[in-house]
């Protein structure tokens, strides 16, 4: 924690940490200073003028806050007269070449330009010579469109490319009411984080091709989740809405602050995985490749296993502790061996220095940690000469070729307990549909053993049944949140003595000894 | 009225060459500098007085003492040779004419300062200058005063010549680092300094060309040599640059502290064609502009000029005679300011433009009172509100203009408003 100081806002005294400038001291307490080009992730750049203030102790008449360091006794001014001219007379200039096209644009609702007009400027418009015309609609690549006429020349997504993804595609050309953010001839943004320049931009001049036009962001209902995109765990924001007469649909991911594990950024495979939870579900219950009604698969699931002399269960590591902890449970009560093998959920070399990691999987640290074996051997040895596979919502088709499958699955009747309708399921005898990540609520382990728990963000109209119940359905003695709850504290030790409700939001990073803890 | 320190070489031909230039004194003074401690040399040109001929006037001394002790980085000095204000027009004589003087002068900053390395930042426009300055160059190093022993002496000045690409807003000192360092020409934000982090995050120090071609007569002649010319605050000479309506224009060496009037009458031959004189631009474009009445009562110095709510500037004097269109002259110069800021911060980027507009829209006759009376105000609105002080290069002479020239934009607007006339 850092050290507190005590310095004056207004001739008020405040508490607030040290180390960091005025915007981000002052802001934590409540305080807005505004500002435009400032960004914590990419540092001060201090051409906006927006946050210029007075400090009452001699030095220069007004600094920019995002430049000066917060110090002890430092008086700072915010609510003088001119101060608040400077804001408004700030707000006029960026006001003056800029369309106002807010009915169209799709920033509007979450605009920085929108929400100080309203708190700094809100009077009308003095311009009555030509607006500056620059370039509409340009396509910078990586899904990013940008309208030259509607930015406010900040450059955090020139420093985002330049300081973050080290790529550069971006640059400021021209000088003065000329300047504008562009691209160097043929050579597009090309970089996994391009889309982060969407978030980062204040206003509307850098729009995603995927989300343009979809929905006004004020109908867009948000819930905290976890990308399971890789084993990152980046944090995220949900966006969804049920439009009327239609289902609840995610329209974006968006990243969510976590100092611990992504900062401020997420990568664009993640932020675009949004796309896997609407589409390719399989929503149906389907036995030998019909749909028929989930309790009637259930009842026909429970027969086969009751019949199978050798049953073998295989979980995904997407799964969350919760579900793989049940399905543990129900291997166990089955005397079936238990898998997580996922090789196939692995791209080596596709991971890089920043979020994206190799393992795409969610919780494979998860899958260690509870002691379910993923090697290849352990799964091929438990499938020889079974007669039944449980497959809990792992893509097989990930990690081996078809025919490899079909002829070492030969003679094997699957039960897929699946959320997608992936190739596995038609090779199935038995399909049972479940929630995907964004329908239910669990926890995850990721690449760096910080553990993290979500909630269910999207209630479908089909609301699909969370794989707990499922296998709590097929027999697994884990019946309620609470007994799968215990059942995980014995295996974690970090989780002890804590209830559910007492793990950080940020999540719980377990330390060492708890990540390699081998309790089975 | 003139006196011939600067450009005492000026007159001589072939002075831009190292055998005319060292058969008339050049790198005399360097026996003398390198049996000095640096320290002394500081001290020495605090002592003359000597303060930056770029425009600010800060004292060159003083800027030097700023340079903090025992870094463990290397210290580089920059000379800026920038020269792009309109209406300046000193340095560029220096360059042409006697660069060796100003080589002379960077071997005596370098040592004073402890630097081995020297960029000189030249105005890429400057053709004819950056060729006679490198060809001098080229022939101090052959002659062994630049290089790895400077004269003979155990120290080592390196220089490096640097074009510009064409931006005024370079010659700000921070820009000018920027640019050097190859990126786009943009003011830092201060603090730092330059003297504490400046070029590639090194102590810097930054130093117009005359402030630099100035040092080897106050080696050579001490301190109370230099400031036997000009006034107790103002020490020296300065090279103006007299342009306009002036029957004489051109480059002048004057000491500072001469009254104004004299000098254009006396010096430059007066207002011309026996016109009247209806104001002056005392010190390059970005100095608010005397009326005559103020003219009689003025001295080309740093501390008078203050006084009459000016600046002395660069020392580029335009005399505007009676027929001057002020309108046309604030469209002129607002053109260019807001064609050379470099377009960072929001007011100067945006506002610059916005006033270029107001001022064509009044030019056309389609301006009204409302028009005329923004424009003051974005004066205010803009100014001190940036990183740098481009804004203000524009802003202070506008509104200069505008107060005191009001009856001329006024008659513009007068046939849109009738509020003008009666506001009169």
């Amino acid at each position: 924690m850092a050290d507190k100081i005590k310095l004056f806002v207004n001739g008020v005294e405040v508490e607030v940490e040290s180390g960091k400038n005025l915007i981000d001291a002052i802001g934590a307490v409540g305080i807005e200073i505004p500002h435009l080009c400032y960004h914590p992730a990419l540092g001060a750049d201090g051409n906006c003028r927006m946050c210029l203030v007075g400090i009452e102790d001699g030095r220069p008449p007004l600094v920019p806050a995002c430049k000066t360091p917060a110090q002890e006794g430092l008086k700072v001014l915010l609510d003088a007269e001119h101060i608040k001219k400077i804001q408004h007379d700030v707000m006029e200039f960026e006001l003056i070449n800029h369309p106002i096209d807010c009915p169209v644009c799709d920033q509007a609702g979450e605009c920085k330009l929108q929400d100080y007009y309203m708190s700094y400027d809100q009077v009308d418009s003095r311009m009555t010579v030509p607006q500056v015309t620059k370039g509409k609609k340009m396509d910078f690549g990586a899904g990013v469109v940008h309208d030259q006429e509607r930015c406010v020349v900040c450059g955090r997504c020139v420093r985002f490319c330049r300081q973050i993804t080290k790529t550069g595609e971006l640059g400021i050309i021209n000088r003065t009411d000329d300047a504008r953010v562009n691209i160097f001839p043929g050579r597009p943004l090309n970089n996994r984080y391009a889309l982060n320049v969407v978030d980062l931009c204040p206003v509307g001049a850098m729009t995603s091709k995927d989300f343009r036009f979809k929905q006004r962001v004020w109908f867009l209902k948000k819930a905290p989740g976890i990308c399971h995109g890789c084993a990152k765990g980046c944090n995220i924001t949900i966006e969804h809405n049920r439009e009327k007469y239609k289902d609840d649909v995610i329209y974006r991911f968006r990243p969510r602050k976590n100092d611990q594990v992504n900062g401020y950024f997420i990568c664009d495979a993640g932020r675009l995985s949004y796309k896997a939870e609407n589409e390719g579900r399989l929503t149906e219950a389907r036995l030998s490749n019909k749909a028929i009604p989930v309790d009637e698969i259930l009842t026909a699931a429970s027969k086969e296993i009751e019949r199978a002399e050798k049953t073998a269960v295989i979980v995904s590591p997407n799964c969350s502790l919760e579900q793989m902890i049940a399905v543990k449970a129900l291997a166990e009560k089955l005397g079936a061996s238990l898998s997580g093998f996922s090789d196939g959920y692995i791209k080596s070399g596709d991971g890089d220095d920043f979020l994206i990691q190799d393992d795409k999987a969610a919780n494979r640290t998860g899958l260690t940690l509870l002691g379910i074996d993923s090697s290849k051997q352990g799964f091929e040895a438990a499938v020889q000469g079974a007669k039944l596979l449980i497959n809990f919502d792992n893509d097989l088709g990930l990690s081996y070729e078809e025919g490899a499958l079909k002829k070492l699955l030969q003679g094997i009747k699957i039960i897929a307990i699946t959320s997608h309708d992936t190739d596995c399921v038609k090779m199935a005898e038995m399909a049972i549909p479940v929630a995907s990540y964004s329908e239910y609520a669990g926890s995850v382990i990721n690449c760096d053993n910080i553990l993290q728990t979500f909630g269910k963000a999207v209630t479908k109209n089909n609301d699909l049944a969370d794989i707990c119940a499922i296998a709590a359905g097929l027999g697994s003695p884990l019946a309620s949140p609470e007994e799968r709850f215990s059942a995980l504290q014995e295996c974690i030790g970090a989780l002890k003595d804590l209830e559910p409700d007492q793990i950080p939001a940020k999540g719980l990073k377990l330390n060492d000894s708890e990540a390699a803890n081998v309790t089975v | 009225m003139e006196v011939k320190i600067l450009s005492a070489k000026f007159d001589i031909k072939d002075a831009h060459k190292i055998k005319v230039a060292k058969k008339h004194g050049a790198y005399s003074t360097l026996d003398k500098l390198f049996s000095m401690p640096p320290e002394d040399v500081i001290e020495l040109v605090k002592e003359s007085g000597l303060r930056g001929r770029g425009g600010a006037g800060f004292p060159s001394g003083v800027k030097w003492s700023f340079l903090p002790k025992d870094t463990g980085k290397p210290v580089y000095l920059a000379v800026n040779s920038d020269e792009s204000e309109p209406a300046t027009f000193k340095d560029r004589y220096i360059l042409v004419k006697d660069p060796h003087m100003m080589i002379e002068g960077i071997i005596i900053c370098s040592y004073a300062i402890g630097s081995h390395d020297t960029y000189i930042y030249i105005r890429g426009e400057y053709t004819t200058q950056v060729k006679a300055l490198q060809a001098a160059i080229d022939e101090a190093y052959a002659a062994g005063y630049l290089g790895d022993k400077v004269g003979g002496h155990d120290y080592t000045v390196n220089v490096t010549v640097h074009r510009g690409a064409g931006a005024y807003v370079c010659g700000e000192e921070t820009a000018l680092l920027e640019s050097i360092e190859g990126k786009k020409g943009q003011p830092r934000s201060k603090p730092p300094f330059p003297a504490v982090a400046g070029l590639y995050g090194c102590p810097t120090i930054i130093n117009n060309v005359q402030s630099i071609a100035s040092l080897p007569f106050i080696l050579e002649n001490g301190a109370e040599a230099y400031k036997a010319y000009g006034t107790e605050k103002s020490a020296g000479t300065h090279l103006f640059g007299i342009s306009g309506h002036v029957e004489k224009p051109g480059m002048y060496e004057l000491p500072l502290g001469l009254p104004l009037l004299e000098v254009i009458d006396k010096v430059a031959g007066g207002v011309w064609k026996g016109r009247k004189l209806k104001g002056v631009i005392p010190g390059g474009s970005s100095t608010p502009v005397l009326l005559p009445e103020e003219a009689k009562t003025v001295t080309l110095d740093y501390e008078s000029m203050a006084a009459h709510k000016t600046m002395f500037g660069s020392g580029g004097i335009v005399v505007l005679d009676e027929t001057v269109d002020i309108v046309q002259l604030v469209k002129n110069l607002i053109d260019f300011y807001h064609h050379e800021s470099c377009g960072q911060c929001t007011p100067c980027r945006e506002g610059l433009g916005w006033m270029l507009k107001i001022i064509k829209k009044i030019l056309s006759g389609d301006g009204t009172m409302v028009d005329l009376n923004l424009l003051r105000e974005l004066c205010d609105n803009i100014e001190l509100k940036t990183v740098c002080v481009l804004s203000a290069a524009c802003t202070m002479p506008v509104r200069s203009y505008l107060d005191k020239f009001r009856h001329e934009f006024e008659a513009y607007v007068a046939n849109n408003d009738s509020s003008a006339a009666e506001a009169k």
